[in-house]
């Protein structure tokens, strides 16, 4: 049964329920006083007797519906697997899944014939467990449709307080909706650490993080920890998104605050924020595209002509600042909150005693919003270690342990998007060392987003 | 006589003080203009980056085609009406249309140029006569496409062999670029001449709607109850605290984790806008959560004193009163979230969203791409036809995140209301 069929007969369903309790609420109200137009006094309004009813019914179609749909091709595959027909298939591997697959397909009406002719024994099976597990699903769908349905009709009397019910399930609701952040977050968190640990078991910790060479291999057979060193990776990140990108983004994203906060005629400034803004909106393929198309090159002939001879196409400072430019935006708006954020009469007071307007910003205000811009800081180098499409687009494969930044360089994210989309298998250390860098990479992300949080409550605080 | 007094001069402006003075406001200026810089500079890379994309991708929305003119009555094809297109055209093949086409580009163009015409220029010739079966009983004359080399050769690189020839054609007046509204109807193909932007639209669009159905409800309930229900106790601590990692986590790690669990559990649906949509709402739920409790923050206390006074419970005053108000905050921050979401590629990245679809997807589990993905693909292209509809692709992206944040600021700037 597709699960099209089960969703809109929980809704049909829920919504004919709705209709009859709505219409036996109305009854009760007329019987309750049958000389008022309106019916007497009932205990909660009709609507909400109809959401009881109608919530009763469809609420536990839907979430049997959902799971059924989750496990039901599981235990179509497991039903054919237990048939007398499936003996011939071989014990495991590409072949078998593919026959398997086959026979579905064929089975479901996408295919004719199956490609592999043996395959063809096991079109039945599917078939009728198809149907069997179709009726199954159905069945029990409805049997919880009318057994909710009849337990909220039994419940529904004119003195049944069916708002209160109501509203106890929509609050039911809204605390489940919040509790899928926290899922989401320990979700990350699980499926990191076990996948790292699993990769610990192949390579040592040691050699992952104080090894100096970087080369893993997708097709050798067993784990060589020397070639999963990870300092080359995380020395390129921070290379690239701590030291290039912030030395573009932090002079002119503090700078443009200044300005715009101090200098700029409020004229002006309401046009040019938002332009800096869309600076931010710009999605980060496109910035790849651009260090990878206009800035790389132009980086490597102004190398090529002071005469560096080793540079590459793809270098370090051509994603680094690509990179800050992108930041600009997120460094200038957090400085231009704890620049606004600092109270106007220290800033009068410094004007008063005959202070310049940038010696006021230098020795006055700077120093009292110094957290907030600390802060932002912290927040935007989170934001450039963790970009991935600029670095993959621009920065290059090798791992480079070196300081010369028209050296191609190569991050921890780049290694991720790498080695998840080459060809080996889920449960190759190749695979796994992903994980692990990206449990590195939450780590040190979250880390940075905490503190710099903490400083900005703090900071508020002081001057609230 | 008495002297006279001596001229009372400030003490503090001393030839020193005056050139200090001087200096200071020499410094000022400086900084000043150091600022203006700052700004000047980001504003003028916003403007090279949007004007190189830009010239480029008008390019990317033509392409180089041959003037061919075809006299039907000649060859006498039949042509399938009623069925499906796909069976027509087939037909068509098999009447040897292609060696039709063909023919008539040697008879007009000479041997060497119709051998450089598109090898599947005859599909085009196909769709047009089974649009309008009149066609097949006279002459018509249509613009076909080239042949990547020779595109390249017209544009003035590529082989130099061609250019010669292509120089003649145009000259002639049969070789000629071409807007070309096809960009924006097909789907991603081997030959630059024949790609479309509108199989990876088709999958951003059901990727969206994916994405959309499932963090906006979640969201704004989320969002409603911290704002309004939740006790201040250590639990809604960590549901705070998590949402405000969430938002700061690095989109590849949702990459991870959608690789991790919903390719596990969804095994087959490998590239599927569903998986897509679902790895992407986990990343914009955040989003929308924090716009949205800005939003509910900002509807003032009285509205909800006054409905609980007049009798409404807590959940009619949230749902009739607080959140019709905060809706088009909400839905401002929903749009600007959503936009993020349709200019993200890494986390569809790892979830295997890089395949070459050249058919667009019929449904939420059918073999999709996206807008960014496609722009990251043909990037990796090498021909030179490539880059224009790379930058015509991110026109065409560009186009559809400006309409949106335009979309989000009418919505602020109308509905918003200030207390």
């Amino acid at each position: 049964m597709s699960p099209a069929i089960l969703l809109f007969l929980a809704i049909g369903l829920g919504l004919a329920g709705w209709l009859v309790a709505r219409a036996r609420a109305w009854r009760f109200k007329r019987e309750a006083d049958p000389k008022s137009a309106n019916g007497g006094r009932l205990a909660a309004l009709p609507i909400y007797h109809a959401w009881y009813a109608g919530l009763w019914i469809g609420g536990p179609m839907l979430l049997f519906a959902t799971v059924w749909n989750a496990i039901s091709a599981n235990l179509i595959m497991q039903h054919v697997v237990g048939q007398d027909a499936a003996s011939a298939l071989p014990a495991f591997g590409l072949r078998r899944d593919a026959m398997l697959a086959q026979a579905q397909d064929v089975a479901s009406g996408l295919a004719n014939t199956t490609a592999i002719p043996e395959a063809q024994a096991l079109v039945e099976p599917f078939r009728e467990a198809t149907m069997l597990y179709g009726w199954i699903g159905l069945a029990v769908t409805l049997l919880l449709g009318l057994a909710g349905g009849a337990w909220a009709f039994t419940r529904q009397k004119p003195d049944f307080a069916a708002r209160t019910r109501v509203e106890g399930g929509v609050l039911a609701v809204l605390f489940l909706a919040s509790l899928v952040a926290i899922l989401t977050t320990f979700g990350i968190f699980v499926t990191l650490v076990f996948e790292t640990i699993r990769f610990f078991g192949m390579v040592s910790p040691f050699d992952f993080l104080l090894g100096l060479h970087w080369a893993p291999d997708p097709m050798a057979a067993n784990a060589d920890g020397s070639r999963y060193g990870a300092i080359p990776l995380f020395w390129g990140t921070i290379f690239i998104g701590a030291i290039i990108a912030m030395i573009v983004a932090i002079p002119l994203g503090l700078l443009s605050a200044i300005y715009l906060t101090q200098y700029a005629d409020p004229r002006w400034r309401k046009w040019i924020k938002p332009a800096l803004e869309l600076l931010a909106g710009v999605p980060t393929v496109v910035y790849g595209y651009f260090a990878a198309l206009t800035v790389a090159p132009a980086v490597r002939d102004f190398a090529l002509a002071i005469g560096i001879s080793s540079a590459s196409s793809e270098s370090a400072l051509a994603a680094g600042m690509v990179m800050g430019i992108m930041i600009i935006p997120l460094v200038s708006s957090l400085a231009d909150d704890s620049i606004t954020a600092v109270p106007q009469a220290m800033r009068d007071g410094s004007l008063a005693m005959g202070a310049t307007t940038n010696e006021t910003i230098r020795r006055v205000l700077i120093p009292a919003a110094l957290p907030g811009i600390v802060a932002g800081i912290m927040l935007a180098v989170s934001r450039a270690i963790g970009e991935t499409m600029i670095v993959v687009m621009a920065a290059g494969a090798a791992a480079n342990l070196s300081a010369n930044p028209f050296a191609a360089m190569t991050t921890v994210t780049f290694q991720i998007v790498s080695m998840l989309t080459g060809e080996a298998s889920l449960d190759h250390p190749a695979t796994l060392s992903a994980f692990a860098l990206g449990f590195v990479l939450f780590i040190i992300t979250l880390a940075l987003n905490v503190v710099a949080l903490r400083v900005v409550k703090r900071f508020r605080e002081a001057y609230d | 006589m008495t002297d006279a007094a001596p001229p009372i001069v400030a003490r503090t402006r001393t030839p020193e003080f005056e050139a200090r003075l001087k200096q200071r406001y020499a410094a000022e200026r400086r900084f000043k203009a150091l600022g203006f810089g700052a700004v000047a500079f980001s504003v003028a890379v916003l403007i090279i980056l949007l004007g190189n994309m830009l010239l480029n991708g008008l390019g990317g929305f033509q392409r180089s085609e041959l003037r061919v003119p075809i006299d039907f009555a000649q060859v006498g094809l039949s042509i399938m009406e009623g069925t499906d297109e796909n069976a027509a055209l087939r037909s068509l093949q098999g009447q040897g249309l292609p060696e039709v086409v063909r023919f008539a580009a040697e008879q007009a163009l000479g041997e060497e140029a119709a051998a450089e015409l598109n090898n599947e220029a005859w599909r085009e010739v196909a769709v047009a006569l089974v649009a309008d079966p009149a066609l097949a009983h006279g002459q018509h004359t249509f613009d076909l496409p080239t042949s990547e080399d020779l595109a390249s050769a017209h544009a003035g690189d590529g082989k130099v062999e061609l250019q010669p020839l292509a120089q003649d054609l145009a000259a002639r007046g049969l070789l000629h670029d071409s807007f070309d509204p096809g960009f924006l109807q097909r789907s991603d193909a081997t030959d630059p001449q024949l790609v479309g932007i509108w199989g990876a639209l088709k999958g951003s669009i059901l990727t969206m709607l994916v994405t959309l159905l499932l963090a906006f409800p979640v969201g704004v309930l989320a969002a409603l109850y911290l704002e309004e229900y939740a006790p201040k106790n250590r639990w809604t601590d960590l549901i705070e605290v998590s949402i405000n990692n969430l938002a700061a986590v690095p989109s590849i790690i949702f990459g991870l984790l959608g690789l991790a669990v919903f390719l596990t559990l969804f095994p087959g649906l490998r590239s599927a806008p569903l998986i897509g949509g679902m790895t992407l709402a986990l990343m914009t739920m955040p989003v929308i959560v924090i716009s949205g409790r800005n939003a509910i923050k900002a509807v003032p206390p009285s509205i909800r004193d006054g409905a609980l006074a007049v009798g409404a419970s807590p959940v009619q005053v949230v749902f009739h009163h607080v959140l019709p108000l905060a809706l088009p905050g909400i839905l401002t921050g929903t749009i600007i979230g959503m936009a993020r979401a349709l200019g993200e590629t890494a986390p569809l990245l790892l979830i295997g969203m890089r395949a070459f679809v050249s058919t667009p997807p019929d449904g939420f589990t059918d073999n999709a791409t996206v807008l960014p993905m496609q722009i990251y693909l043909w990037s990796d292209q090498i021909d030179r036809g490539f880059v224009e509809r790379t930058s015509a692709a991110i026109i065409v992206l560009l186009a559809f995140l400006l309409l949106m944040n335009g979309l989000a600021i009418y919505l602020r700037n109308r509905f918003e209301k200030k207390w």
